[in-house]
């Protein structure tokens, strides 16, 4: 259009579409004022008064769950808001199902048609959600949860979850904690602290005001202190929409919602780490699958690491684990779900402890108890004195008949005349046969029980075996039959019926250590409110030992002596004082060779001043055991696996792999052979 | 206005300053301005209040109420950028506008992600943690081209090639966005080319006939279409069918309304439950907490504000400039009709945005820039005294 010189338009405007627009726009104005008047004004407010305010419900609102710090105060796990998509079938109409599909495919990167299936496919109740995708984005949570509306059926689900920072590094101690419904997966399993939940526990959670629903503890930690890291779930009023569903952003405050306490471990992350490592290197090197480190100061009970291999990863649990990944895990022979410190095995020589305690204290007179519920009480035994004292020997043989049985020595040879600290320090097992023989099956399974065995040490972890200590009440109940003097013999030596747990024959040393105390193994530290009140936890004594302090001594003497025989070759050569025992123990069916496998053990401990010879004194700090399950090797892994670790716990200047380094780690022991020699 | 010391200077920034200098800004349309910043308090003051009464906190980064404010102040940065620019360089830069803007509602295809109000798949792109809706601008571009197109073909403005133009002008954007599936928007595009089309001058005869002709052909249209297509259109058309969705809101928004009364129920105050509260239904919650007086206000505001565009348009001296004027207001009143009438159940429910009152920082920024670009006409008006 151009102008005219006079500035006057050529073509001037459609005056009749102009003004047929502005009369359009007049009476579209009108027209929403009108009936926003008869809608306003007109019309009676009171008909929709009544359904103003949106009906309400409650909701359980869960409470932040208390986090689990190492002794140095290191977090080892973070809550984590994790989000996921269901869909309930219920809620989805069959006709809108393609739409809704389609509408959440591209939201997700999912394929429409994946989604549909699994709708489709999802088995069981229409009520039930069916979970589309895990771990979604806080964006896409965010936008599905606004369109909700327009996505029938749809919800996010916002979890609170744990993230374990530490991966296998703690997953026996710290557990996991999952939905409370896997119980009746773990129904077989959980009752040895190998899988979730069990029956039993599930029941117990509901009576205590849990749904079903609740995210608990499973494991570990986890599930031992669940009251307190749980704290109180509040409430909350929510809107809710025609169809009863809470309205997602209508929501009143949260009330009557306490945190939950946090938990602060004996356990620092460093020292777990170096058990770890001194573990994990001998198990690699010498094929075996299955080990345990435990460490504990004897003064107390408290737990200062406490490996257990094969692990698991624990986030995997935290981020819902596979139904594939959990048989996987269940159907993996090491057990890697297994805290296999708890679990029990037999002692071997290591249990030479209490026949030597009974052979040098005595019995006192006991009381004879029913061996089954409704039976006569067994007869009871008279008090016995001490069957030998320090100096006393008895002859170390080739073996000890009974009957047509020969019961060998270990080297098939023996040495002779041999005292109570040569006989422990060689590991004569014909020695310990006779004393066995001396002091009766009473009289060990009397001392078995002092030292705590056969008993649950009352560690704050689930699980716990409380181990076997054969006594005719035991045969009884569980063989129905007495026992054999033959197995007395083999009683005596920590294997046949025998059984402990590397906790509970941690513990016995540690109280043999410290003086004869034995205290209740402690892996928590303290408690830290939400309000920030810490609650140390005290240790807890089980029991002072019946026992003289000479004794204790005179044990302590010969378990130090073990040491300096070489029977635990150069571990006497370490700057450090260490005293313990190794021990070996014959399991399961013997190979084409007719040579059964074994575990190895080791348990020793380090007076307070290492590099003191002195253990005329009680003060250990430091109480170590290594276990390998299924060994095969020349030497005693276990006992290198205690040096290794105490190289690395003292600082021990140069290389533990270097020959010319005294008290090197002898890494010949890790070569694998089926024909052993040492005990 | 006058400027003072500058009365009577011309200032000339090498081509595109208004021929008249500083002069031409008493050619401004304050009103235009004020109404359009009054609308726009009225849309920030729903925020706040919707903000309040949701789970957020009404300061918080992530709140409509405190994002509202960040884009009303980037609408007001393009709002001052399109005034100063002059627009007739639109003309000449219509189609690579119209090229981009395809590309963008590819884009938004490709990586968009979320939804919108009506559930759909992919409207959204997100730039550094703003979402973006790219069709709000479509909207904008599509009235600058339908201007360019039809200002050059005035000559033979009559011809029913005109009205053919135009559609083949509109197939590619209305498809991609119909793609999203954005009904809404393809709705208002569809209307911007009518509202357009009939103030370029175009004939009666033949949009009338082309009107018809759709009208026919829909039955058969319908009858060829697969059974699945034909209830996926049924769905687009009246997501009423499912009763916990469309109609539950709109049920909701009715009981707003009503127990909004004269005066309302004062803000955040507001307890009537109500879906997508921030955008599409944002008039049942208005309606609800300033009753009836606040609801006529912001009526009179938006005819105010269109007859304002009107009177633009009728001054410019170019029929660029008046198209787009009148381009404009045919979207605003389009949008306010079918908003505001959906929710006081007038018209099916459709998810499209209320002009300046609902959250979305692409509605508000393409609404800058078309604002902008009325006044940017205002300032180079051939003849500034009418």
């Amino acid at each position: 259009m151009s102008v005219t010189a006079q500035g006057r338009r050529e073509q001037s405007q459609n005056v009749y579409r102009f003004g047929f627009f502005v009369l359009a726009v007049a009476i579209g104005v009108s027209t929403l004022s009108a009936r926003m008047f008869s809608l306003q004004v007109l019309a009676s407010q009171k008909s929709y008064q009544a359904d103003a305010a949106p009906p309400t419900g409650t909701v359980t609102v869960p409470s932040t769950r208390g986090l689990i710090y190492d002794a140095s105060g290191a977090p080892l796990v973070k809550n984590v808001i994790t989000y996921s998509v269901a869909v309930t079938p219920s809620d989805l109409p069959l006709n809108r199902e393609l739409e809704v599909a389609s509408k959440l495919g591209p939201i997700l990167s999912l394929d429409p048609i994946y989604i549909e299936t699994l709708i489709d496919g999802s088995t069981g109740s229409l009520y039930k959600p069916v979970t589309i995708a895990d771990n979604i984005q806080v964006e896409v949570a965010r936008f599905i949860e606004e369109n909700y509306d327009a996505l029938p059926g749809v919800k996010v689900v916002a979890t609170k979850s744990r993230q374990y920072l530490t991966k296998d590094l703690f997953a026996e101690l710290l557990g996991y904690e999952g939905q409370i419904t896997r119980s009746q997966l773990g129904s077989q399993i959980g009752d040895h602290g190998q899988g979730p939940l069990s029956a039993k526990q599930y029941a117990e959670l509901l009576t205590k005001g849990y749904s079903g629903q609740d995210v608990v503890g499973q494991a570990g930690v986890e599930v031992q202190y669940e009251q307190q890291l749980r704290g109180v779930y509040g409430t909350q009023k929510v809107a809710l929409d025609e169809a009863g569903k809470p309205i997602p952003g209508l929501t009143g405050t949260v009330e009557g919602s306490h945190p939950g306490a946090s938990l602060t471990l004996n356990i620092d992350t460093h020292e777990q780490q170096i058990a770890q490592q001194a573990l994990a290197w001998f198990l690699s090197n010498s094929k075996v699958q299955q080990g345990v480190i435990i460490v504990e100061n004897p003064q107390n009970g408290k737990i200062l690491a406490m490996v257990s291999l094969p692990s698991y990863d624990d986030q995997l649990f935290a981020d819902g684990i596979s139904e594939t990944d959990f048989q996987k895990l269940l159907a993996n022979k090491n057990q890697p779900l297994l805290n296999k410190a708890l679990a029990q095995y037999a002692p071997g020589s290591t249990f030479k402890l209490v026949t030597g305690t009974a052979g040098l204290a005595g019995t006192p007179a006991l009381a004879g108890t029913p061996a089954l519920p409704g039976t006569p009480a067994l007869p009871g035994i008279p008090a016995q004195p001490p069957a030998i004292t320090a100096i006393d020997t008895l002859v170390s043989k080739p073996y000890v008949e009974i009957g047509a049985y020969k019961f060998w020595e270990w080297n098939k040879t023996g040495w002779g005349p041999l005292n109570i600290t040569q006989g422990f320090a060689y590991s004569s097992d014909t020695f310990f046969y006779q004393l066995s023989q001396l002091v009766g099956i009473d009289g060990i399974a009397y001392w078995a029980r002092q030292y705590g065995f056969g008993a649950k040490t009352g560690v704050d972890l689930p699980g716990e075996a409380q181990g076997i200590v054969l006594d005719p009440a035991w045969k009884l109940k569980n063989k129905s039959e007495p026992i054999f003097p033959g197995e007395v013999l083999q009683a005596g030596i920590g294997q046949g019926y025998m059984a402990s747990t590397p906790l509970q024959l941690l513990n016995a040393y540690s109280a043999l250590a410290n003086g004869g105390n034995l205290w209740q193994p402690q892996v928590v530290k303290s408690i830290t409110s939400a309000d920030g009140i810490v609650t140390a936890i005290q240790p807890s004594l089980i029991r002072h030992l019946a026992v003289s302090q000479q004794t204790l001594l005179d044990m302590r003497v010969a378990s130090r002596a073990v040491v300096t025989t070489r029977h635990t070759q150069n571990l006497v050569d370490l700057p450090i004082q260490v005293a313990g025992k190794t021990g070996t123990a014959e399991f399961g069916v013997p190979d084409k060779r007719g040579l059964l496998p074994y575990h190895e053990w080791f348990v020793g401990y380090v007076p307070a001043d290492p590099y003191s010879d002195d253990f005329t004194k009680t003060d250990s700090q430091l109480a170590v055991v290594a276990f390998v399950y299924g060994a095969n090797t020349y030497g005693n892994v276990a006992t290198e696996i205690v040096k290794y670790y105490l190289w690395l716990h003292y600082k021990l200047r140069g290389d533990p792999f270097n020959t010319h380094n005294p008290g090197n780690i002898n890494t010949w022991t890790t070569r694998i052979t089926n024909n052993y020699g040492g005990n | 206005m006058n400027f003072g010391i500058f009365r009577g200077q011309t200032f000339r920034l090498k081509g595109w300053a208004p021929k008249a200098g500083w002069l031409a800004w008493r050619n401004y349309d304050f009103q235009l301005t004020t109404y359009a910043v009054l609308l726009t308090v009225f849309g920030l003051v729903m925020a706040y209040s919707n903000s309040v009464t949701t789970a957020h906190t009404a300061l918080s980064l992530n709140s409509p109420f405190v994002r509202g404010l960040m884009w009303a102040v980037v609408a007001a940065v393009v709002l001052g950028l399109t005034t100063v620019f002059d627009y007739k360089w639109l003309r000449s830069f219509a189609w690579p506008m119209y090229l981009v803007n395809l590309a963008l509602l590819v884009l938004t295809l490709g990586i968009g992600s979320g939804t919108g109000d009506a559930g759909t798949a992919a409207r959204w792109v997100v730039i550094g943690g703003f979402q973006f809706q790219f069709s709000e601008l479509a909207k904008i571009i599509m009235i600058v081209v339908f201007a360019a197109f039809l200002a050059r073909r005035q000559p033979s403005i009559k011809s029913p090639w005109t009205i053919i133009g135009g559609l083949v002008i509109l197939v590619p954007p209305w498809v991609l966005v119909m793609m999203q599936p954005d009904l809404g928007t393809s709705l208002v595009m569809v209307a911007v080319l009518a509202g357009i089309l009939f103030m370029s001058g175009a004939s009666l005869f033949w949009m009338g006939t082309l009107v018809a002709a759709v009208v026919a052909a829909v039955p058969f249209v319908w009858a060829s279409m697969r059974e699945y297509q034909q209830a996926r259109l049924l769905s687009l058309v009246n997501p009423g069918a499912d009763p916990k969705g469309a109609g539950y809101q709109l049920s909701q928004a009715m009981t707003a309304i009503n127990i909004g009364g004269v005066g309302g129920k004062g803000l955040t105050n507001g307890t009537v439950v109500l879906p997508v509260k921030t955008t599409d239904f944002v008039w049942g919650v208005l309606a609800e907490e300033l009753g009836f007086i606040g609801a006529i206000v912001v009526l009179i505001l938006f005819g105010l504000l269109l007859w304002r565009l009107l009177v633009c348009a009728w001054r410019s001296t170019d029929t660029f400039a008046m198209l787009i004027g009148c381009g404009l207001a045919t979207m605003v009143f389009f949008q306010v009709f079918v908003n505001v009438g959906m929710v006081v159940r007038l018209v099916p429910v459709t998810g499209i945005p209320l002009p300046f009152i609902s959250y979305g920082g692409a509605s508000l920024v393409s609404l800058a820039a078309g604002m902008g670009m009325v006044q940017s006409a205002n300032l180079r008006r051939e003849r500034p005294e009418w």
